[in-house]
């Protein structure tokens, strides 16, 4: 019985921390939501389904901490066209499912589906697909090491695509 | 409006574009006819269908067309139409149709070459007029199309010059992004972005060559990189986007002595002895399988020709020395679709294809940091030149300083030559046929 208890503790801890992150771009806030990935931290928005690299292969994104940082200046730069807009979006996560545990260190792949309505230049767009997040555990929370992004319509004809979803 | 050929001359200047040719479909309508209906447009690359059956499929201008192998290895561009009722034969954007077409209504048939062979329960058809044979109700082919060092183009217009004579010197930039492989081939890799755009599809191939934008719209992505760049410990390792991005922000000077090139038919690039993609290092792998192929001679040759952009009005847009291409596709009046293709240097390391997807994702994609600042432009534009308040467009930059050089006009890097010999083409498509 603990051991279902504390199964379930988990996957609480680990949704909060989704809905966390999910919280930080609705506003969006930049700044707090790169405080949630590993040094070596990696966010892949993959430009086909089952996407096996993005070093061979065209994404939507691919950054790294560096390119965080210069995307996080970019957002706030007062002569960024196209981000003179107001942007703000509404995710909803759900279908969490963890689908590799670390038992001793706690770090785990988990899976989740996502709607996001992005709000930018007076129109809604609905978002849609699934997260894989590789979590690093922490004295007290999570980080992220590496999220996925797999868009239902990667590979369709697609729009600006303004900020992180 | 409906226009007359002297109210269609009316609208372009020599240096002065009505805003009604950005914003009225009647207009859109026309250059559907008579410029995508006469020019050679790129339709792909043949690496893109490999084998005997492979497709790819897309609109031409407003017709859907099929580019598809044959058994015996020819590359056919058909009107992607049944001979029966008009259905289209084929509705992804690539695949593999194997020994033919076959419709999915009611099952004619079509070889490779478009040839109809097969139409069900025939003998409903014994003395009706109908002859199989009869080749209108065939796939019908292009009226022309070639291929450039396996670039495919085909064109709606019979009487239009051989692909060759439509290049003109203008291939020279094709010709090098080949030649950069050391095997003088390349291929279609790393699959496409399909970017859609709120804005008439000139606003993107006139941004193009037009320098005087980097610095202004760019300027955000290149404060933010050398922002970023500039918190690092010193003797960080250099990173290929430091390489890529902060180029944008190259000043007046350095475009203006980059220097444009214009050629009949709209073409143009931008560059030649350097660029802004002309400081990139070389990976020594890379230039030492160039100097084995070509000999050190013809490799500095190769890759000290250094274009920005290139475009072969109006479809196709060339980055030789990054190998990459976007291809524009229009819509609507105010609507067009920007694809990135990415080409791998056959014989040439994997670093050269991952820094050409790195360049397509940093730069072009639309999740980057560029294009939708480029593309918020064009949509600003579109909106704006709604109103009456002038009708005019402009493009004096370095106006009457043109130098002939026979084939090619050449001026500043900053001068509007490019969008000058974009809309000589403009006219002559839309006035007359162009031979």
């Amino acid at each position: 019985m603990s051991g279902q208890k504390s199964n379930l503790e988990t996957l609480h801890a680990i949704e909060d921390f989704l809905y966390q992150e999910a919280s930080f771009l609705d506003r969006p806030d930049l700044d707090a939501w790169l405080e949630l990935y590993t040094e070596d931290g990696v966010y892949w928005m993959p430009a086909i389904v089952d996407q096996k690299d993005a070093l061979n292969h065209i994404s939507l994104m691919y950054d790294d901490r560096v390119m965080m940082e210069i995307r996080k200046r970019n957002f706030v730069h007062p002569r960024a066209a196209s981000k003179d807009y107001t942007v703000r979006a509404s995710h909803i996560i759900s279908n969490v499912r963890i689908r590799k545990m670390n038992e001793p260190t706690g770090d785990c792949t988990v899976t989740s589906n996502f709607q996001c309505i992005s709000y930018y230049l007076d129109k809604q767009t609905l978002f849609a697909g699934t997260y894989i997040h590789e979590l690093v555990k922490q004295t007290v929370g999570y980080r992220i090491r590496h999220k996925r992004v797999n868009l239902i319509n990667c590979d369709g004809v697609l729009g600006t695509i303004i900020i992180y979803l | 409006m409906n226009y007359n050929n002297p109210e269609v001359a009316d609208l372009v200047r020599p240096t002065q574009i009505h805003r009604s040719v950005y914003t009225d479909p009647a207009i859109f309508e026309l250059e559907m006819q008579r410029i995508w209906g006469r020019a050679w447009i790129f339709i792909g690359h043949e690496s893109q269908v490999p084998e005997s059956g492979s497709f790819i499929s897309l609109k031409l201008g407003k017709y859907p067309v099929v580019m598809v192998r044959d058994q015996v290895g020819k590359v056919h561009v058909l009107f992607n139409r049944c001979g029966h009722k008009g259905t289209k034969l084929v509705d992804k954007p690539c695949g593999n149709t194997g020994g033919g077409f076959t419709c999915c209504y009611h099952g004619w048939s079509y070889r490779l070459d478009g040839k109809l062979v097969g139409v069900p329960h025939p003998a409903g058809y014994k003395d009706t007029g109908f002859d199989k044979n009869d080749p209108q109700y065939s796939m019908q082919k292009l009226a022309q199309y070639d291929s450039y060092r396996g670039f495919v183009f085909a064109t709606m217009d019979a009487s239009a010059p051989d692909l060759k004579t439509w290049l003109g010197g203008a291939g020279d930039v094709l010709d090098n992004l080949c030649d950069r492989s050391p095997e003088g081939e390349v291929e279609v890799a790393g699959g496409v972005l399909r970017y859609e755009h709120e804005c008439n599809w000139k606003m993107f191939i006139e941004n193009l060559n037009d320098t005087m934008h980097p610095m202004i719209v760019h300027k955000s992505v290149v404060d933010a990189a050398n922002d970023y760049i500039s918190t690092l410990p010193e003797g960080s390792p250099q990173r290929t986007e430091a390489e890529i991005i902060p180029p944008f922000g190259a000043s007046y000077k350095n475009f203006e002595a980059t220097g444009i090139t214009g050629f009949r038919y709209g073409h143009h690039y931008d560059g030649g002895k350097s660029s802004i993609h002309a400081d990139y290092s070389v990976d020594p792998e890379y230039e030492a399988a160039m100097i084995k192929a070509y000999g050190p001679e013809r490799t500095r040759e190769i890759l000290t020709f250094n274009t920005h952009n290139t475009l072969y009005y109006p479809s196709l847009t060339i980055k030789s020395a990054v190998q990459n291409i976007r291809v524009v596709r229009p819509i609507a009046v105010d609507k067009c679709i920007v694809e990135t293709w990415s080409f791998r240097l056959k014989g040439a390391p994997d670093s050269m294809l991952q820094r050409t997807i790195m360049y397509s994702r940093l730069i072009n994609s639309n999740g980057s940091m560029v294009g939708p600042d480029d593309l918020t432009a064009y949509r600003r534009m579109q909106e704006g030149l709604q109103s009456p308040a002038s009708d005019w467009v402009e493009m004096h930059r370095n106006y009457g300083s043109d130098v002939d050089k026979g084939d090619r006009l050449t001026n500043s890097g900053t001068s509007d030559l490019d969008m000058r010999s974009e809309y000589a083409a403009w006219r002559e498509y839309m006035l007359s046929k162009v031979a």
